[in-house]
């Protein structure tokens, strides 16, 4: 046939140029049909790297990320977050509906859901998740405290196999957001619960096949210190906007290294797909980029926040009759003009330069940036400045009076404290010292001690015998989750735990957002309230925020359908990425 | 010698038991529990930090739990870890065995090469070879083993032949018998390697010193004077005498072994018991670390043991009754 063409070709052209220009396409379409009919979007493995085992698979028990993101794959919940829009979408539950007082929510469950050993799934799921697990006196569990309000729970009830109701003591906001709970079998932990095993139940001693989930991946294997080894779940229900069947990659491969440096090697090696970057990284690793066939994402703020807080408590010790702190510290830390002179200290653009590259976020307001649609931008802001801090503090009364180089208050107690942080944190340790570098140039005596994490808890939350203190805690995107630290009747509300009543008017109003909050259901006059307690915590100043890390990664350019956050990380909605064509081996 | 083996043995369970004791009264003695680090959680509640307390019995006396404790150990029962919330031994069992081989495999890849090394440099003392190894020695003993580690593991990386980390590949699974032996030495090169070098270059050094005593001793003078041939005066006399000492120190080294390498395996991603008894120590994973401690104690008496009785084999002069 090639024959014929060139013989038809030659008659026509004369031109030996124009005919390998048209062999030259010829092949390059019949390159083309043969790529066509072997392109498929399934196959191939994601191979990534944790820094520690899991500590159970087992849900309820155990929440913290190196166990999550393990349950996530095997497990969904009746809703889930997109984690680009930060809108709630159906996962289990394909609709719901909910009273117009607010209080009655009907989810109405997929039918063609099944768990990976073919059980169907249904009401009685739901049912046992929440009033036989997560309710059930005996387990420990932390989202029961998601799920209580003031120390009353939910009541759940199965109204036939594919409805189920909610019923709420009161308005809950963020109700559909927790719903995205993980749902658990009922039929393979019954037993368990009924014999009072539950809580040791599904650790990681438990053979792979046991865990069973309605997720995209089923886990094959486990090999502590190792790595864990995930296969496509054949039944699972969900297909892509094409109506394609999902998951497309064959497996997931968690590779245990420890070692953040051991890991790295392995990425640049090629056999990690994916590598957190830590500031310091990025130096090594953007040049590398296009040689090693990667990508490095730069997706905001993280939400860990860290910050300097002083002292308030106000109370008294039962045990010895004292103040938990002495009066006269008392009174500058109460001071919003000495915690406005020690924001201005806070040289943020120094402590990202020096802790992160450069790469990090100077934070002003309680939520992160990347929280978005609750993040205030409007807060006030206190810019790097010394001399402004010290005329702060004349004007407050503070002045070196005796001329030893230490301010002294009006009544010449000289300006000394201590300040803790802990020393498991290298970031925070070397925070303190960049800070205590500046609150010393202003004329104050920094005492630094690095405790032992469980040292410094039991100062912030029982002992109370505390000045300053450098800490960070986790955020998220929905503001009622911080309730504890903010309400002055939290136990995290560690400027002065655990109020009987607001001791401040600033105070009593941030109580008062965070009780209407969680009861507004319309998102945008939420926004509103929380907007006024970000602004709040500015001006009050209860804790002093310096900076946020940045959320980097590095992926390499085999993959298609990524869309990473800060939220999300790099692989959120896993099911949905697939190998580019020419990574997938046939 | 039976008798003698079974008295060591009765002795060591008062031993091992006011060493669990020590250990649960230090861990006691640090402030807080391990479900302090929940407190900090905004979403955790004290309810559930008391649920989670019930469940391992913290909210009993210490001495309760203690003694809990020890009763279930008669058992065979090595308590929960609060971590993971399954039986501590499940969680040693595999990870001791991985820790175990990289142990022998290091303590024979030390022995094997110290000892000829020490002989050699011994036998040409002040020679420019005996210099080098001095040299040599003190540049492995001052080199930290982590940063050895990260040296090795980056020039595997740029080799490509050797695994960066790890015990087993991937297909590990479907290789054959000698297949899966093979893996499993590369794997062990480097960790291996890590953890012997400090030790081969203090146990040369060792060697080295006892050889030239021995050396200087007039019996020896009187092997050559014989007209004995050189290699049956060093090889014969000289070594047997010399290699005592060692033998002691072997006992030591046996229980330093398990323990000593958890930043050669955090690095090398080795999934021993070294990573997870440093994270069970800053959690205060009590009942992990104290089973942990007990492995421990068990493996020194036990080379202190093996230390006798070679002892015993290779000095005719001493005799256990």
């Amino acid at each position: 046939m090639i024959a014929q063409i060139s013989g038809y070709l030659k008659q026509q052209f004369f031109s030996h140029l124009k005919f390998v220009f048209f062999l030259f396409l010829l092949s390059f379409f019949l390159l083309q049909t043969h790529q066509a009919n072997s392109t498929t979007k399934y196959g191939g493995q994601l191979v990534i790297a944790s820094t520690s085992d899991p500590k159970s698979f087992n849900d309820i028990m155990a929440k913290e990320t190196s166990t999550t993101m393990v349950t996530e794959l095997i497990f969904e919940g009746l809703t889930k977050m997109n984690a680009v829009t930060f809108k709630v979408e159906p996962q289990l539950a394909e609709r719901w509906q909910v009273s117009s007082d607010g209080l009655t929510w009907t989810f109405f469950l997929r039918r063609d859901v099944v768990w990976a050993d073919g059980q169907p799934f249904t009401a009685d799921d739901v049912v046992f998740t929440f009033n036989d697990l997560i309710f059930n006196p005996q387990i420990p569990s932390s989202a029961r405290d998601v799920f209580s309000i003031d120390g009353k729970t939910f009541r759940v009830e199965k109204v036939d196999d594919y409805t189920v109701q909610f019923i709420l003591p009161v308005k809950f906001a963020p109700f559909l957001q927790g719903m995205s709970q993980l749902i658990l079998p009922q039929h393979k932990l019954k037993q368990a619960v009924a014999e009072e095993k539950f809580t040791f139940t599904w650790g990681i001693d438990t053979p792979p096949q046991e865990i069973i989930g309605t997720g995209p991946f089923k886990l094959v294997e486990y090999r502590p210190g190792e790595r864990l080894v995930f296969e496509r779940n054949p039944r699972y229900w969900k297909k892509s906007s094409e109506g394609e069947q999902l998951p497309y990659l064959d497996r997931l491969i968690f590779l245990i290294v420890q070692n953040l440096d051991t890991a790295l090697l392995k990425f640049m090696d090629g056999e990690l797909d994916h590598y957190s970057l830590r500031g310091m990284d990025y130096p090594l690793l953007k040049p590398l980029e296009k040689k090693g066939n990667f990508t490095i994402y730069e997706v905001g703020p993280d939400f860990g926040s860290n910050f300097i807080l002083f002292n308030q408590n106000r109370g008294i010790n039962p045990k010895t009759n004292e103040p938990f702190i002495p009066f006269y510290k008392l009174s500058w830390f109460t001071n919003l003009d000495f915690r406005r002179a020690v924001a201005h200290a806070i040289d943020k653009k120094k402590i990202i330069d020096i802790l992160m590259n450069g790469l990090g976020y100077e934070q002003e307001a309680s939520m992160s940036p990347s929280a978005q649609f609750f993040y205030n931008p409007n807060v006030i802001k206190y810019e790097y400045d010394l001399a402004k801090a010290k005329v702060i503090l004349k004007q407050a009364g503070f002045m070196d009076r005796d001329g030893d180089g230490i301010m002294e208050d009006a009544n010449g107690h000289p300006l000394q404290f201590n300040l803790y942080t802990n020393s498991g944190s290298t970031q925070r340790v070397q925070m303190a010292a960049i800070l205590r570098h500046d609150l010393e140039s202003l004329g104050m005596k920094v005492n630094f001690h690095a405790l032992e994490f469980n040292t410094l808890v039991g100062k912030l939350t029982s002992t109370f015998d505390w000045d300053a203190v450098i800490l960070g805690l986790t955020g998220g995107i929905e503001p009622h989750f911080g309730k504890n630290v903010w309400h002055s009747s939290g136990q995290l509300h560690m400027w002065h735990p655990q109020q009987e009543k607001p001791a401040t008017a600033w105070e009593k109003r941030i109580d008062d957002i965070f009780t209407e909050g969680v009861q507004e259901l319309d998102e945008n006059k939420r926004k509103i309230l929380y907007d006024e307690f970000q602004l709040i915590v500015s001006q009050q100043l209860p804790v002093i925020y310096t900076v946020l890390s940045s959320t980097i990664f590095a992926i390499r350019n085999k993959f298609e359908n990524l869309k990473p956050t800060s939220y999300g990380g790099a692989f959120h909605d896993v099911e949905e990425i697939y190998l580019k064509s020419e990574f997938i081996k046939n | 010698m039976l008798s003698y083996i079974i008295k060591r043995i009765l002795v060591a369970i008062p031993l091992l038991l006011a060493m669990s004791l020590l250990t649960f009264i230090f861990m006691q003695m640090t402030p807080g529990n391990f479900f302090d680090a929940l407190k900090l959680d905004p979403q955790i509640s004290p309810e559930t930090i008391a649920r989670y307390e019930k469940l391992y019995h913290l909210d009993k006396p210490l001495l309760v739990q203690y003694l809990q404790w020890v009763r279930n150990l008669f058992k065979l029962e090595f308590g929960y870890s609060f971590f993971y919330h399954v039986p501590v031994s499940s969680l040693i069992a595999g990870r001791l065995a991985n820790t175990f081989i990289l142990a022998l495999a290091s303590l024979l890849f030390t022995w094997l090469v110290a000892l000829p090394l020490g002989i050699w440099a011994a036998v040409r003392r002040n020679e420019w070879s005996d210099r080098i190894l001095s040299l040599s020695s003190f540049i492995f003993l001052s080199i930290p083993s982590f940063f050895l580690a990260m040296i090795l593991l980056y020039l595997a990386s740029q080799g490509g032949l050797l695994p960066l980390g790890g015990i087993r590949s991937a297909n590990f699974d479907e290789l054959s018998l000698f297949g899966q032996w093979l893996d499993l030495l590369k794997h062990l090169l480097i960790p291996t390697v890590v953890i012997s070098l400090a030790s081969i270059a203090a146990l040369q050094r060792i060697m080295r010193g006892n050889m030239l005593e021995v050396l200087r001793q007039q019996y020896i003078l009187t092997a050559r004077a014989k007209g004995l041939p050189e290699e049956r005066v060093i090889y014969r006399h000289a070594l047997r005498n010399a290699i005592n000492p060692l033998i002691t120190l072997f006992g030591y080294e046996l229980s330093g072994l398990l323990g000593g390498a958890a930043l050669t395996e955090i690095i090398c991603s080795w999934p021993g018991l070294g990573s997870l008894m440093l994270t069970a120590v800053r959690a205060k994973d009590i009942y992990l670390v104290m089973s942990s401690m007990l492995m421990g104690g068990i493996l020194l008496l036990i080379g202190n043991l093996i230390a006798d009785i070679l002892l015993a084999w290779s000095d005719p002069r001493i005799r256990y009754e």
